[in-house]
């Protein structure tokens, strides 16, 4: 089974949205002196990161999440299994992604925090007025 | 108006380069069919025919987080760990009193959200449990039940939490528990090696090669798919418990937090 123009055109699109949106939170981190504007094209960029990797496991139509949908009160059989391995999307990405999303949340955290404490000290999250004050 | 122009000049040049690219016939082997590796794990994750590469649970990706790439996940939790810790030592010498008013938002918002916190507790619970039947774990569990004391800090105020008992001391123990559990089930196939003198692995669920040692794939007619379902209860419980932490800190006024840094100042 091939897969439709459309459905072509629409995954490029994705793609491509992703790659430009990626350069654009780069910028976002590199570029603006706030912090909370940092940690917000950070965030941005970890979350495109990984909507990358997902799609990546993607797998054309008809596909199938990584779920084994079936009577579990008995092991499957080697039919049951081989049907599933040829529908189901890749497991690996999700099972990254999501340990990504968790840890990524936890360290955000610890920057958020960071940040705050910066405010509580200096006053501003303005980088160019930090880098002026020096304690 | 002139970011708004750039702004549709950028979608204008998505919008051509993606249909030069399907032109062009790019992207589609993408999308053909998954890697082996994808293969390998889709086919073994619930073979019981091939009992040393299986992990007996129907669901993929918990299998890869807890079985198949277990020691990964034991280090990512080391990360989370790090991260959690590193908030509670930028908050030392900050006492978080336990009486003070309990104000909060309107009777409405409360009652609504009494009912909804008994609903978000039930969905983490079951989130955590069915982690290793259908999609969800200890990871996303923690996550959503941690959307709980959040709700009732901004809804009832901090002070309601802790006079209930969810302290952060209370917190930190409980998220040590979650943790300590994980390290347990990872060294009970270790504790059976001693006892048994039959070889295992640390994180070992089920048989391998050269080790007869499995944890129980079913108990009675239930599924828990040997030590799936124990990782991901003990996650559950460190994952919850150590954003408790992170709310309760977070929800400390200024002024206090101030009055303490103020107080290093003059200590020096």
């Amino acid at each position: 089974m091939s897969i439709s123009p459309i459905d072509l055109f629409l995954g490029n699109f994705v793609l491509i949205a992703i790659i430009g949106t990626i350069a654009i939170s780069l910028y976002g981190i590199v570029a603006k002196p706030n912090l909370i504007k940092k940690i917000i094209a950070l965030t941005i960029f970890t979350d495109t990161a990984n909507v990358l990797a997902i799609i990546i496991g993607f797998r054309k139509p008809p596909s199938a999440p990584p779920v084994f949908i079936g009577n579990l009160a008995r092991p499957p059989s080697l039919e049951e299994l081989r049907s599933f391995a040829t529908i189901a999307v890749d497991p690996l990405p999700q099972a990254l992604v999501l340990t990504a999303i968790v840890i990524g949340m936890a360290v955000n955290l610890l920057i958020i925090f960071i940040t705050l404490q910066v405010y509580r000290l200096y006053g501003t999250v303005d980088m160019r007025r930090v880098r002026e004050l020096r304690g | 108006m002139k970011r708004i122009l750039v702004a549709v000049a950028i979608v204008i040049i998505a919008v051509i380069a993606s249909l030069a690219a399907t032109a062009g016939g790019a992207l589609g082997p993408l999308f053909d069919g998954v890697r082996s590796l994808a293969e390998f794990y889709l086919f073994n994750v619930f073979n019981a025919h091939n009992a040393t590469l299986t992990a007996m649970s129907p669901e993929a990706v918990t299998s890869i987080v807890w079985d198949y790439r277990g020691l990964d996940t034991l280090f990512e939790t080391v990360v989370f760990y790090m991260a959690i810790i590193g908030c509670v030592a930028l908050y030392r010498g900050i006492e978080l009193v336990r009486d003070g008013p309990e104000v909060g938002l309107s009777r409405i918002v409360k009652t609504v959200t009494k009912i909804l916190i008994v609903v978000n507790i039930a969905i983490a619970a079951s989130i955590a449990l069915h982690g290793h039947l259908t999609p969800g774990g200890g990871f996303q569990a923690g996550a959503a039940m941690a959307v709980a004391p959040i709700i009732i800090i901004v809804v009832f105020s901090r002070f309601f939490l802790m006079k209930r008992g969810v302290t952060k001391e209370v917190a930190l123990s409980l998220r040590s528990m979650g943790l300590l559990g994980i390290a347990l089930v990872a060294l009970i196939p270790l504790v059976a090696w001693a006892a048994t003198g039959t070889v295992a692995y640390v994180m070992q669920n089920q048989v391998k090669i050269d080790s007869s040692f499995s944890f129980p794939a079913y108990i009675g007619n239930a599924l828990v798919s040997g030590s799936l379902i124990w990782y991901n209860i003990f996650e559950f419980l460190a994952v919850t418990f150590g954003f408790t932490i992170v709310f309760l800190l977070l929800s400390v006024d200024e002024k206090t937090v101030k009055n303490a840094l103020r107080g290093e100042e003059h200590e020096h």
